[in-house]
């Protein structure tokens, strides 16, 4: 009896075995991995992630950790004695539930439900995730609620790690992405909504807005980025579940404050008929 | 996906997880995970329902299982702890039982019992994503998600890890509050995701 | 005009003028330069008959049509892609797998029953996709989806393949297919060991399966 991969079998689900996970159903099995064996601070497949810890601290999402050797202490981020590193790497009003702080000596697996999972290295830089794609991140970074709603920024010097559903792919604007496939971007300026008129207009547009058959799709309304920077995609249109990232203050000039239609154009799907913002705007 | 080469010799799956074959195949429902009556009323009463079907002809079969991950575990004698979910397929050789795991049943919510595989050969386990594949040794303990642990051979002892170094805040808990702890000398298959468990979001 | 595979659940189509291609409508996940997306609601070629042709068949899925100049990113639901480059022959395929093909590729709809005679309608309902499946000929590229992995397994005249109908997406070439219950599925009546159907392909091309046994 012979057991092996399938022939032509594409990438698993997401992707093939990946680096550190040496000889795919080989003879000797998969590879065995120990504390030595583990990296430090990089990918053991490309849906598991190690961070080796020196006493130091990491920001972990809540669940996110899959398994760990050593020492390694989790509290939540509310508790007294990470107050002064709150004031430094964490500026948003989270539901501070939603997170912990990892602290110890030893290194610990991170996975997001067999999502894609990679390390982003910012030097002096700026980058803004979706919410529910970030999974863990260093202190030497701040992190920031962006002015999108939905989205947190991360400013600074470090590493973190986010999930995406499939791999990320970077692209370079000018672009138009269709709001559900947008994992963040960076450097570049925040994008900007862009309605196709020619798939809103005409007879089938005004009859699928008439009677709701068809639905949105994406296809007439697109987050368009422009300027120099870098756009990160994942590759399918099923979201990641949104983290909530707290409510911003309701204050004049503060956009998405959950009030106006800006705050609820963002992300939410629009049902089939529901014309609201989009109706008046084109005068339908 | 799995790909089975048989000639003449059978394996034992999953009910329903075969995809495709060419060749001659036949299918045999197995009462009860292949022990016959006894092991029947043995998986009855532990909640671990296994259906298992033994497949046996010349060609190639393909099993697959909800778009899981494949792993192939050689055993040379020894013992794999698998919940029964996670099993797909197995020689036909190797013996399958089950066996009381206590704690950790009751933290995953798959049932005290957990499914054994004993013998010489090779079976496929399941998991959501590729599994790594840890160590366990004397002087390296290892902490595991009880939502990401699928499987385990070795002497290990597990017990469940909680409370220690966890502080409760605003009433509600630091998200990695449970875990079980393998001691001891083998290995552990860990998936990269965490199923719904009963200790609430771990 | 072929697909790009960018990884295996995202693929790139480059739109040039004079060329259009149908996608699933809510596909496209990004474009760069000039591209329109209309909404078909007739299901691309065929006017009227072929909307009343879909209707019948129960092969509603909304396709648009895109044209323009520029590059589009396609994928949908996380589901993988498998691109299938046809090279005159004929694939079939159930409508609602179909990610994006080239506009070039003449569709049309058959009934699964008249090849399989009374079997072939036990497979509709085994299925539950319906006795109607799309075909699509002629030269160019489609892209599928299917939820997990996808494997092309050959068949040969000598060699025909069994496929579980809950996994099967999609075969092109000149195959027969039945559905055909494995030796000894009397044993299995009533105790439902899953395999009691299967169906059965044989001729000459090659038949596209999924790692799961799921819809999409």
């Amino acid at each position: 009896m012979n057991y092996g991969p399938a022939p032509s079998y594409g990438p698993g689900p997401g992707g093939g075995p990946g680096p550190g996970f040496g000889g795919p159903g080989g003879p000797g099995g998969p590879t065995v991995l120990d504390p030595y064996a583990l990296p430090s601070d990089d990918n053991v497949n490309p849906y598991t992630f190690c961070v080796e810890l020196k006493g130091s601290q990491w920001f972990l999402q809540k669940g996110k950790m899959i398994a760990y050797y050593g020492q390694i202490d989790f509290n939540g981020i509310g508790h007294g004695r990470f107050d002064r590193l709150l004031r430094t790497s964490f500026h948003s009003p989270l539901h501070a539930s939603d997170w912990v702080v990892a602290e110890g000596s030893g290194k610990m697996l991170l996975a997001d439900r067999a999502f894609d999972v990679n390390s982003y290295d910012l030097d002096e830089g700026n980058l803004t995730i979706r919410s529910g794609n970030l999974l863990a991140y260093q202190p030497s970074l701040a992190l920031k609620q962006s002015i999108v709603p939905g989205f947190l920024t991360l400013i600074g010097t470090g590493k973190f790690v986010a999930a995406s559903n499939g791999p990320v792919v970077f692209m370079e604007p000018p672009l138009r992405v269709d709001p559900q496939a947008l994992v963040g971007w960076a450097d570049c300026p925040s994008p900007c909504h862009h309605y196709d008129h020619g798939y809103m207009q005409g007879v089938m547009g005004g009859l699928r807005q008439l009677t709701g058959i068809g639905g949105a799709s994406g296809e007439e309304h697109q987050f368009e980025f422009v300027g120099a920077g870098t756009v990160l995609l994942q590759s399918t249109e099923l979201l990641m579940a949104e983290q909530p990232v707290g409510q911003v203050q309701a204050a004049a000039g503060v956009p998405g404050h959950g009030q106006g239609p800006l705050g609820q154009q963002l992300g939410v799907p629009r049902m089939p008929g529901q014309l609201g913002d989009l109706q008046r705007r084109f005068g339908l | 996906m799995l790909a089975v080469d048989l000639s003449g010799d059978a394996v034992k799956a999953k009910n329903g997880s075969m995809v495709a074959y060419d060749g001659q195949m036949a299918f045999k429902k197995m009462s009860g995970g292949g022990e016959g009556l006894r092991g029947m009323v043995t998986r009855r009463l532990t909640g671990e329902q296994m259906t298992v079907m033994e497949v046996q002809g010349h060609g190639t079969c393909y099993f697959a299982d909800r778009a899981s991950e494949i792993n192939l575990v050689n055993l040379h004698g020894e013992k794999l702890y698998v919940e029964s979910s996670n099993l797909l397929c197995t020689d036909a050789g190797l013996r399958t039982g089950t066996t009381f795991t206590g704690l950790r049943g009751g933290a995953t919510g798959n049932g005290l019992f957990t499914t054994t595989v004993e013998g010489t050969g090779q079976a496929a386990i399941m998991s959501d994503g590729p599994a790594v594949v840890l160590r366990v040794s004397a002087q390296y303990p290892l902490s595991v998600d009880p939502g990401a642990y699928i499987a385990h051979t070795g002497n290990l002892q597990q017990h469940f890890q909680s409370g220690v170094n966890f502080r409760t805040l605003i009433g509600e808990g630091s998200g990695e509050a449970f875990q079980i702890r393998f001691e001891g000398e083998g290995l552990v298959y860990v998936q990269p995701s965490e199923r719904n468990t009963v200790g609430g979001d771990v | 005009m072929p697909f790009r595979e960018i990884n295996s659940k995202m693929i790139e189509a480059q739109i040039v003028p004079g060329q259009r291609v149908y996608s699933q409508r809510g596909a496209m996940l990004a474009y760069r330069g000039e591209v329109s997306f209309t909404p078909d609601l007739t299901g691309g070629q065929g006017g009227v008959m072929g909307m009343i042709g879909r209707r019948v068949a129960n092969e509603q899925t909304p396709l648009m049509t895109v044209e323009g100049q520029g590059t589009v990113m396609f994928g949908h639901g996380g589901h993988h892609i498998q691109v299938i480059n046809l090279q005159g022959d004929t694939l079939y395929v159930e409508a609602d797998r179909l990610l994006a093909f080239d506009g070039t590729l003449q569709q049309g709809t058959m009934f699964m029953g008249s090849q399989g005679g009374v079997m072939g309608m036990v497979r509709g309902q085994v299925t539950g996709q319906g006795l109607f499946t799309t075909t699509l000929k002629g030269h160019g590229a489609v892209a599928v989806m299917a939820h997990g992995g996808v494997i092309e397994l050959p068949i040969t005249p000598n060699r025909p393949v069994h496929v579980d109908p809950q996994a099967y997406v999609a075969h092109h070439g000149d195959v027969r297919n039945k559905l055909s219950t494995a030796l000894g599925w009397r044993d299995m009546v009533g105790r439902g060991s899953g395999e009691a159907f299967q169906l059965e392909l044989s001729g000459h091309g090659a038949v596209y399966v999924q790692a799961s046994e799921e819809k999409l």
